[in-house]
């Protein structure tokens, strides 16, 4: 066979094979399986990153920059992204109905989770992490590029925003009234026993200390390897029904504001397939509300300091 | 070239390649720190061989209408124009959606960035150089330039003081200005060359014969380096800067010294030299002006400009008090010299070209002061 037809075979037997593969990819992919595929025009990338310059001195080949501060919340009211932001913002991704659109990001992939969860949210299919996120690409030595990608623009139509998939500061105190869900704290050792009430260095703070009553606390770093990968599966479900959680009751998960929290509801809902809400109000929020069931099991008392 | 010009030339350069190896790879942000050296060697280096002083610079255009080193700062600013233009171009295609392009240094215009920037060229003609210069001087013996710079650590304070009110009544209010927002990228550059040109050719015309001093490189040479430097700076480490460290230590100092106030408003949010509070031990601030220092160091011996002087007792308190000018016009305008002329104008920051034009007109009210001064 001639070489030019040799390759083109090949090229196209790759790419049916990617093309299958990308439509069923379950919610992690490995770098490998993105590097392999940083050319397959169903795969949309998008960096969420929360340290600034990151991108631009270097992201995947083809990644889209979306900024968490203002790309996937509503700047102003405290608020997820509005149905007519994000479609606007995944449509300049170049991200189609039948695109299969990959998430990662810097610091454990914590953003890029959440972006995961808010395109749950609004409906989006074939969705899925980079697992180990930025950090295993760059400890892979695998190569960054500098420009961002010009993609044509995408077709994307997303639903309503469906709120069964999101906790609201009444759903989170009915579920404590009714003791009908699992709660799960996310939040470090000291902040769900309200030693803390934020950790050293964070100005979104509550000026009451503890957890919402009835939670149980499972810091979302025990997900993770040592390079961020996520457990396997069979070590996450041990995990979790350690504390309780083990898919029999709805779940809800929290943290300080709601990113951590992304990443454990990542976990328990697209790895273990649990039912679970994020509650991204999260600690800054139920810690200032008035009249609601606190734990603190430390005893501190918020003295405006 | 002499055996003790060499000697302690190659001193310096090991301790440079003994750092480079012993660096963490990156820093808690995942620049490379030993690129971060690298780069602070290599604008030592420059700055000694070409005497790329912003005071000495004016100073000469002052008393002999001498313009090299004015020219030399200009080249710098046009090269490295265009070498952000390249980045910026290429991290943020569309320059007017709102966003600023990663970390560059473009602050509010304001008014409080005028005052900082006039008192900050003031601090200049009173101690005898910028903080940059400061800093190359101390690898040439000036150790004169340690009081300054002690002074600046002091004047970071005040600044830190003063910066709450100087906040809620003016730099709130205050616009972050970035020409590609309004012009594009390719008509805020052009507009950016017109200008650098302009000034140039008015420097030539009214200027008298240009001179480089004996024994150093062309200012023009200087500049295009420093401008290349500038942009290499930009796409790996961050904007040119020479003071976050300085401030990083003064407010972590401050701070726990129980000197400042709980939150400085609004700070850590504006484009600048951020000077926050220190959690690494290694910035990649501090290894860069650890860089400048030593490579600084090594061109002055290699070049046989090592000449260690210690100030007179009747200078320590000029020194001094020109170094707190320095150092609080430096915090209330988020940078200095390096950090708001060179980093805001190669951007296309309007922050730059205000700093500029007040810091030069302090520069020529401390001229007026000294020379009054010293004919009485």
């Amino acid at each position: 066979m001639e070489p030019f037809f040799r390759s083109l075979l090949a090229g196209a037997l790759a790419l049916g094979a990617t093309v299958a593969n990308a439509n069923d990819i379950g919610p992690l992919v490995t770098t490998e399986w993105l590097e392999s595929n940083l050319q397959n025009p169903e795969v949309r990338l998008i960096e969420v990153s929360v340290n600034p310059g990151v991108y631009e001195r270097g992201h995947i080949p083809g990644a889209t920059n979306v900024v968490w501060h203002t790309d996937l919340v509503d700047p102003v009211r405290r608020d997820i992204a509005s149905k007519e932001q994000l479609e606007g913002l995944l449509r300049n991704a170049g991200v189609n109905q039948d695109s299969t659109v990959i998430l990662y990001g810097d610091t454990n992939n914590w953003f890029a989770a959440w972006g995961a969860w808010v395109l749950d949210v609004y409906g989006v299919e074939n969705v899925a992490l980079l697992d180990g996120g930025r950090k295993l690409w760059e400890a892979e030595g695998r190569p960054l590029a500098t420009s961002p990608a010009a993609l044509a623009a995408g077709n994307i139509a997303l639903k309503e925003a469906n709120t069964d998939l999101r906790a609201l500061l009444p759903d989170v105190v009915a579920a404590v009234d009714a003791g009908d869900h699992v709660i799960v704290d996310i939040r470090s050792p000291d902040e769900f026993s309200g030693k803390v009430i934020a950790p050293e260095g964070f100005k979104e703070t509550a000026i009451r200390a503890g957890h919402v009553s009835g939670a149980v606390n499972v810091p979302w770093g025990k997900a993770v390897q040592e390079d961020g990968r996520f457990r396997s599966p069979e070590e996450l479900k041990a995990l979790y029904a350690e504390a309780g959680v083990d898919g029999s009751k709805p779940v809800i998960t929290y943290c300080r504001i709601g990113e951590r929290s992304s990443h454990t509801w990542y976990a328990l809902k697209k790895i273990l397939g649990y039912d679970v809400r994020n509650y991204d109000g999260s600690w800054t929020e139920y810690g200032n509300a008035v009249g609601v069931p606190v734990t603190n099991l430390a005893g501190t008392v918020w003295t405006g300091q | 070239m002499t055996f003790n010009r060499i000697l302690p030339a190659a001193v310096f350069l090991g301790a440079l390649i003994v750092l480079f190896l012993a660096l963490p790879a990156r820093d808690p942000l995942g620049r490379p720190l030993p690129v971060a050296l690298a780069l602070g060697a290599a604008f030592g280096i420059v700055l000694q061989r070409s005497r790329f002083c912003f005071w000495c610079n004016a100073a000469d255009w002052f008393r002999d209408r001498n313009p090299s080193g004015l020219i030399a700062i200009l080249a710098a600013l046009a090269a490295g124009a265009v070498g952000h233009w390249v980045i910026a171009g290429a991290w943020l295609p569309d320059p007017s959606t709102g966003r600023l392009p990663p970390d560059a240094h473009i602050g509010p215009v304001s008014l409080t960035l005028a005052a900082g920037a006039f008192v900050f060229g003031l601090g200049m003609a009173v101690s005898g150089s910028c903080i940059s210069a400061h800093f190359y001087r101390l690898g040439e013996g000036a150790y004169g330039s340690v009081i300054a710079l002690a002074g600046a650590a002091v004047g970071f304070v005040l600044g830190f003081l003063s910066w709450n009110w100087l906040w809620l009544n003016d730099v709130i209010s205050a616009r972050v200005i970035w020409l590609p927002a309004f012009l594009g990228h390719d008509g805020a550059l052009a507009l950016t060359l017109a200008l650098i040109g302009a000034l140039w050719l008015i420097l030539r015309q009214r200027g008298a014969g240009a001179s480089t001093p004996a024994g150093r490189w062309p200012g023009v040479l200087g500049g295009v380096l420093i401008g290349f430097i500038a942009t290499l700076a930009w796409f790996r480490i961050g904007p040119l800067g020479v003071t976050a460290e300085l401030g990083s230590l003064s407010r972590t100092a401050a701070v726990d010294l129980g000197l400042l106030p709980d939150t400085l408003l609004g700070l850590d949010g504006l484009r600048g030299c951020a000077t926050v509070v220190k959690e690494a031990l290694l910035s990649r601030n501090g290894v860069f002006v650890v860089g400048l220092v030593l490579g600084a160091a090594a061109a002055a011996h290699a070049a046989g400009d090592w000449k260690p002087a210690f100030p007179a007792v009747r200078d320590v308190p000029r020194l001094f008090l020109g170094g707190v000018m320095l150092g609080w016009g430096a915090m209330v305008a988020l940078g200095c010299t390096v950090g708001v002329i060179l980093s805001g104008i190669m951007v296309g920051a309007l922050s730059g070209w205000v700093f500029a034009v007040a810091c030069l007109a302090g520069a020529w009210t401390g001229w007026r002061l000294r020379a009054v001064r010293q004919s009485v």
